[in-house]
């Protein structure tokens, strides 16, 4: 029996989708490999069917697996080999090739989801989240403000990190192995309320960027961020890559 | 024996309680408190929600209370200064009309910094509940927060369970 991390903060469907991803891609389920069927799963990772249905349709919709009907599921010849694959630093914004880049914790504390932050975070009216607000210096001159907000539940340690010096995205993955499987940017303009102009040393209801980032792990959506940069001078970047063979 | 009960033996998980940060307007925090107690059907005792600064230190709380005597200030008045209640039905009505009107919408922007209960007094884990009874009922407060090495918040202990626990020694036989 393999056993999954039940102390862990992912999601066991999360964990069992890169335990069987990692099957994959180490070819010890080579491609055309018939794999065990739900029952077989669920015995073998001591977890309920529920459990691995989710894994595997997330398997299926990456491309990883193919399901034939009335036969079973199988290791797909295409194995994401054409997928677009993240790079590194997956959908983490990032600032051209400024180094001196200061930010600032404006904020990182608890609230509730109001104004459909529930909607957008996909978890219920009553669940704390954890908000920080940071302000993005370059040259001491303020360019960004970056909100996000994250379902407490996801990560409660997040609240003691230091977020002034490290990456939301390596400490979700790298310590606290949450691994960020998607992302959906989507960008607008926007007049600056009285607050952000304050912030970015601007007026009121000058023009300016707003890029909304949701975040999953798997089928759970980990995060969202709203980021608002002032107009110009600085140019901002998300890398991808895509994964060759 | 109550001597040998100290405070984290009672003391509650701060989540029990809904949390918003102090510059949410009176509105956003009726709002909360509509998502967070009232569509939940959660009834604990006392209704309130947590105040917390930009770093996660708590200031104060608010109760529905604290609300409708921000929304409307002369619900703040000493009784001396209310107008008396009218006996005749149709003259109450003109009493009842005049408050939370628009000038309470207006009021609702307000941040609910302005009209929380700071969070004055607390208790040490370590401490007994007697002392959390005394300063509760000292200060008429239906729950108090408890402070680690007086700086981290680690939960809240409530009269109903302080309540729970002394009667106990009463009831015994």
């Amino acid at each position: 029996m393999e056993l999954l991390n039940r102390q862990n903060y992912r999601k066991l469907y999360v964990q069992l989708y890169d335990k069987i991803r990692k099957k994959i891609e180490d070819k010890e389920w080579t491609i055309g490999f018939q794999i065990p069927t739900e029952q077989e799963l669920c015995k073998v990772f001591n977890v309920s069917r529920a459990t691995v249905r989710s894994a595997v349709l997330e398997l299926v919709r990456q491309g990883y697996l193919t399901r034939q009907q009335g036969r079973g599921t199988f290791v797909s010849k295409k194995a994401i080999s054409d997928k677009l694959t993240m790079f590194v630093t997956f959908g983490e914004l990032m600032l051209g090739a400024e180094t001196d880049l200061l930010i600032d914790v404006l904020a990182q504390t608890i609230m509730m989801p109001l104004d459909g932050l529930d909607d957008k975070l996909n978890i219920s009216g009553d669940k704390h989240i954890i908000y920080i607000k940071r302000l993005w210096k370059v040259n001491n001159k303020p360019i960004l403000i970056q909100e996000t907000y994250i379902p407490f539940h996801i990560c409660p340690p997040l609240l003691e990190e230091d977020v002034k010096k490290s990456s939301l995205f390596e400490l979700l993955e790298k310590k606290y192995e949450i691994q960020i499987t998607g992302v959906k940017n989507y960008f607008d303009v926007t007049c600056l309320n009285a607050d952000e102009g304050r912030i970015l040393d601007l007026s009121e209801n000058s023009p300016a960027l707003v890029l909304t980032q949701h975040f999953f792990s798997g089928e759970t959506q980990i995060m969202y961020m709203r980021s608002v940069k002032r107009p110009g001078e600085f140019e901002l970047s998300i890398e991808c890559e895509r994964k060759t063979t | 024996m109550t001597e040998s009960k100290v405070v984290k033996n009672l003391m509650i998980d701060v989540f029990e309680y809904p949390h918003i940060p102090f510059w949410f307007t009176i509105k956003q925090a009726i709002m909360v408190i509509k998502k967070s107690i009232i569509e939940t059907e959660k009834c604990f005792h006392p209704l309130a929600i947590l105040i917390f600064d930009e770093k996660y230190n708590l200031l104060g709380t608010v109760t529905m209370k604290d609300i409708m005597k921000g929304l409307e200030p002369r619900f703040m008045r000493k009784p001396t200064e209310v107008v008396q209640v009218p006996d005749e039905e149709s003259s109450l009505y003109v009493i009842w009309d005049t408050l939370f009107t628009e000038e309470s919408k207006l009021l609702a922007e307000k941040q609910i910094g302005d009209i929380m209960i700071p969070a004055k007094f607390f208790v040490e884990p370590d401490d007994p509940i007697t002392k959390a009874a005394y300063i509760m009922i000292s200060h008429d407060l239906g729950l108090l927060p408890v402070l680690a090495d007086k700086k981290k918040f680690v939960g809240i202990v409530r009269m109903i369970e302080i309540f729970d626990e002394l009667s106990n020694v009463i009831l015994k036989e």
